[in-house]
């Protein structure tokens, strides 16, 4: 299949200097459910405003659907749908006048829209408040609403920013199975900003990593997994401080470690076979009078391809942190 | 041809969100009617002296001329606000994204800010009528009255438009916008007759492009067809027209690039 997007050597520099893409080179297939994976402030909305045609490039080439970028913006709006990181429906019209509107700045008008218009209700799921005040809608639905607005001009190409953040994930889920039903059966392409593993992991079948404005890892979600070669086992320890250099050389002995990297709970190690490793590294630290705090151990997640790659972990989930601070989760 | 159908679709949306919102609607016409109803009435005696007022009509019928035009610098200095909320809420992008035509986006928010002060000139002179009001050239007349006003509302929209859009600020579009009003209304002949005028405020009554606009109403309204002093309007109001139009097209192609 071709390719509905190729950047080349993309770099942005604002105004003030800072430099949010640095020399970025990707290319999407049409059909494809492509991912950009990053925390904030990685370059992901960015770069999505470039493709989108909002924001000048420093630098670079762009193709989106075969068109040059620099040469063909309002050719391209007319292929692409954009959901943008704040919800933009507008409060003061109801869930139809917005989907009306959005038509007819996309050149559609008449039967042919007002039966798209009832159709994306009705797939979103919000054809019940559809003659209600979008003002007066949830958060989920306000979501949806914008999403089915992205989506009236039955777009190629979609382009969303980070689609589901701040929604429950009842909410979350729901946009999940329109957006694979999307991909799938009307065979749209999807590019997708996300901060969110889970949501890079369940739906895109190419992954872009980007942190502080570089590409650090690209492949499928398995192959990127699968480059970490291994589950991994967290340790933290009574002193991590005082153990760490220590720990670290004595695991490094062990039969199965593929490597030892520093995190926040103080190590990592990536191994083989978790499972029996564990039996190895206590008795290992026993003999050294190193004091576990805490073991746990998983299979290979997108978390510890981002950890591989830049050394730290993508914080989000600040929110579900709280609390466990609150009751005192971490202090002993 | 896109950029009129887009104009009329976004037109009709800020006409549905000013509908939708009666209460500004309701404060944005408060003032002129509360000014219309007792204002005149506190300086009615003025209509007492033979010769102070043109034509010797009554204070009110001289006055709304003049409470017209506040109600037409006061609602177009809202313009901006509208912008500002676009922006903030990221629905201008969102239409960026769209071929839409970008003139369009500009196009249509001002009609429907010339529309919108046409209808409240409607309601304020329909008032006036009841309160006794005559306009000499009739329907036609009326008809150069709302140009004149429409016209004159465009030239301030492009003020609060341009404000908006570069300070990103509704706040500032509303301080900035009731710093100017009172001090320019009554430096103008828009309430006051302008020979009784202290002399300092008649020459900044010269100077104030109100009076210009006022006086072509008020003609329209007492005297007639008075083609000089109408067009010398017009000439005042294009050419604030051209600064603060100019500035918002070039604070819009910053926004829009």
């Amino acid at each position: 299949m071709s390719d509905i997007i190729t950047v080349n050597n993309l770099v942005m520099v604002y105004a003030d200097g800072t430099k949010a893409v640095d020399d970025i080179s990707f290319s999407v297939k049409e059909g494809e459910f492509f991912g950009f994976l990053g925390p904030n402030g990685a370059g992901k909305s960015t770069t999505i405003k470039i493709l989108t045609t909002l924001l000048k490039k420093t630098s670079g080439s762009v193709t989106v659907a075969g068109l040059d970028l620099d040469k063909n913006a309002k050719e391209i709006r007319k292929l692409i749908g954009v959901q943008s990181q704040d919800t933009a429906v507008d409060g003061d019209l109801t869930g139809i006048e917005n989907l009306m509107l959005q038509g007819h700045l996309q050149q559609i008008s008449g039967t042919e829209l007002r039966k798209r218009a009832s159709e994306l209700l009705k797939l979103v799921e919000i054809e019940k408040v559809a003659n209600k005040r979008a003002r007066n809608y949830s958060g989920g639905m306000k979501k949806r609403l914008d999403l089915a607005t992205a989506l009236v001009h039955r777009p190629k190409l979609l382009f969303l920013d980070e689609p589901t953040t701040g929604l429950d994930p009842q909410s979350r889920a729901a946009i999940w199975a329109y957006l694979a039903k999307l991909n799938k059966e009307e065979s749209t392409t999807i590019f997708l900003t996300t901060q969110y593993m889970e949501e890079a992991d369940k739906l895109c079948r190419q992954l872009e990593i980007i942190d502080v404005g570089k590409i650090v890892a690209q492949g499928s979600p398995a192959e990127l997994k699968q480059q970490v070669g291994a589950d991994s086992i967290r340790l933290s320890l009574e002193n991590c401080v005082r153990d760490k250099l220590k720990a670290k050389e004595l695991i490094r002995t062990l039969v199965g470690v593929t490597d030892v990297l520093d995190s926040e709970e103080c190590l990592t190690v990536y191994a083989k076979n978790a499972g029996l490793l564990i039996a190895d590294i206590v008795r290992a630290f026993d003999s050294s009078n190193i004091r576990l705090a805490s073991v746990s151990f998983s299979s290979p997640t997108l978390d510890d391809v981002f950890l591989k790659h830049t050394g730290k972990r993508i914080r989000t989930e600040e929110l579900v942190k709280t609390p466990s601070i609150l009751f005192g989760g971490r202090g002993r | 041809m896109t950029l009129l159908s887009d104009t009329r679709y976004l037109f009709v949306r800020y006409l549905q969100k000013l509908v939708r919102n009666p209460i500004l609607l309701f404060f944005s016409l408060f003032q002129p009617i509360i000014f219309m109803v007792f204002f005149t009435q506190v300086l009615s005696a003025l209509g007492n002296f033979p010769g102070l007022l043109p034509g010797n009509v009554s204070y009110t019928e001289f006055a709304t001329a003049g409470i017209l035009m506040q109600n037409a610098f006061g609602s177009a200095l809202q313009s901006g606000t509208s912008i500002v909320l676009d922006i903030d809420t990221g629905f201008l992008q969102k239409m960026l994204v769209t071929p839409v035509s970008r003139y369009a986006i500009l196009l249509g928010r001002l009609l429907s800010d010339a529309f919108r002060v046409v209808v409240q000139s409607a309601i304020i002179l329909a008032l006036g009528f009841a309160l006794g009001v005559y306009v000499t050239t009739g329907v036609v007349g009326i008809l150069l009255i709302f140009f004149t006003i429409a016209f004159f509302g465009l030239a301030w929209s492009g003020i609060s438009l341009a404000l908006g859009m570069k300070t990103r600020s509704s706040e500032t579009v509303f301080a900035i916008g009731g710093f100017i009003t009172f001090p320019l209304l009554f430096l103008s002949s828009a309430l006051f007759p302008f020979a009784y005028l202290p002399e300092w405020i008649q020459t900044a009554s010269t100077f104030n492009p109100i009076s210009y606009a006022v006086n072509a109403v008020r003609a329209l309204m007492i005297t007639g067809y008075d083609w000089g002093t109408i067009l010398q309007a017009w000439g005042v109001i294009a050419l604030i027209a051209v600064v603060t139009l100019g500035a918002t097209l070039y604070q819009f192609r910053k926004v829009i690039s």
